[in-house]
């Protein structure tokens, strides 16, 4: 939801003349939002703005946003980041994939987020 | 290949009994372009991290997802010190990633370091939160609104943004 709700803002600032760069880790949702500018970092969502305990790459990450937002030629440029996550790309597996989750846990996160809905829904209340 | 979010979540959703969430779309897309150098710009932040706030539970690293650390406005902080921000709230990889280290998340610390080199010419007064909500309405007509008219008045050239 971080990754639509970015681009929705950023689609409004731009649309009042305010130029803007995304940095984040879920292409698809940005892309298909559709937003002017946006740095892709391909790690696990939380990394947007580089690797854990990597000042280098860290500052590379934010130069390369800089630079797309200096030369973007036009909307839907997206630039994607040359770091990468780890060699092994199993990672990309794990999040939230029903494939990989037996019944049990299913019926585990179905709870979880039958809770998580009823705080929420008291939190927007009060 | 990136992890097919939509797809992934159509499918969780799905299995978990839910239905499939509607992603935002358009076929258009405005585009600004930068007035000035980056070297004379000010830059402002906005990032969907969300303020610590004591005795809401475990928002630390590794905590499970937080839904009572979520914030429904916006708000914004000094941009010239580091905050300290969470992301207990937002469905970040728990497995591959421990949030241990903020600056994955925001990039505050680098952004002090281009304005001191000159890359940036300044960052404004303060950063500002995006509430993560699933209602796209809200977001549009609410959130994103509020969001530009702070960043107007803090004599913002261009946006940096920052999900998490």
């Amino acid at each position: 939801m971080c990754h639509q709700t970015v681009s929705l803002v950023a689609r409004h600032l731009e649309a009042n003349g305010l130029p803007t760069v995304i940095m984040g880790c879920a292409k698809d949702i940005v892309e298909h939002a559709g937003v002017p500018r946006f740095l892709f970092s391909d790690f696990p969502l939380g990394n947007s703005a580089g690797p854990p305990f990597d000042t280098e790459a860290q500052a590379l990450t934010l130069e390369l946003a800089l630079r797309v937002l200096e030369t973007a030629p036009a909307a839907r440029t997206t630039v994607q980041s040359p770091l990468r996550w780890s060699e092994d790309p199993a990672w990309k597996l794990d999040f939230d994939n029903p494939a990989t989750l037996t019944p049990e846990q299913i019926a585990e996160r179905r709870k979880e987020f039958d809770a998580v809905k009823s705080i929420i829904k008291d939190k927007q209340k009060s | 290949m990136p992890i097919p979010y939509m797809q992934r979540t159509r499918d969780y959703y799905l299995a978990l009994g839910f239905p499939a969430y509607r992603w935002a779309h358009f076929a258009d897309v405005p585009f600004a372009p930068l007035g000035k150098p980056l070297a004379e710009a000010r830059l402002a932040l906005i990032t969907t991290a969300a303020p610590y706030q004591p005795g809401l539970g475990d928002q630390g690293p590794g905590a499970k997802y937080n839904a009572a650390a979520k914030f429904y406005k916006v708000y914004s902080e000094p941009s010239d010190t580091i905050p300290d921000l969470r992301i207990s709230h937002v469905g970040y990889d728990r497995k591959h990633t421990h949030a241990k280290d903020p600056n994955t998340w925001l990039p505050l610390a680098q952004l002090h370091a281009a304005v001191k080199r000159g890359r940036v010419a300044g960052l404004t007064p303060r950063f500002h939160g995006a509430p993560t909500n699933r209602s796209i309405r809200i977001t549009v007509e609410t959130d994103a609104p509020e969001l530009l008219r702070r960043c107007r008045e803090d004599g913002a050239d261009a946006v940096l943004l920052v999900p998490t």
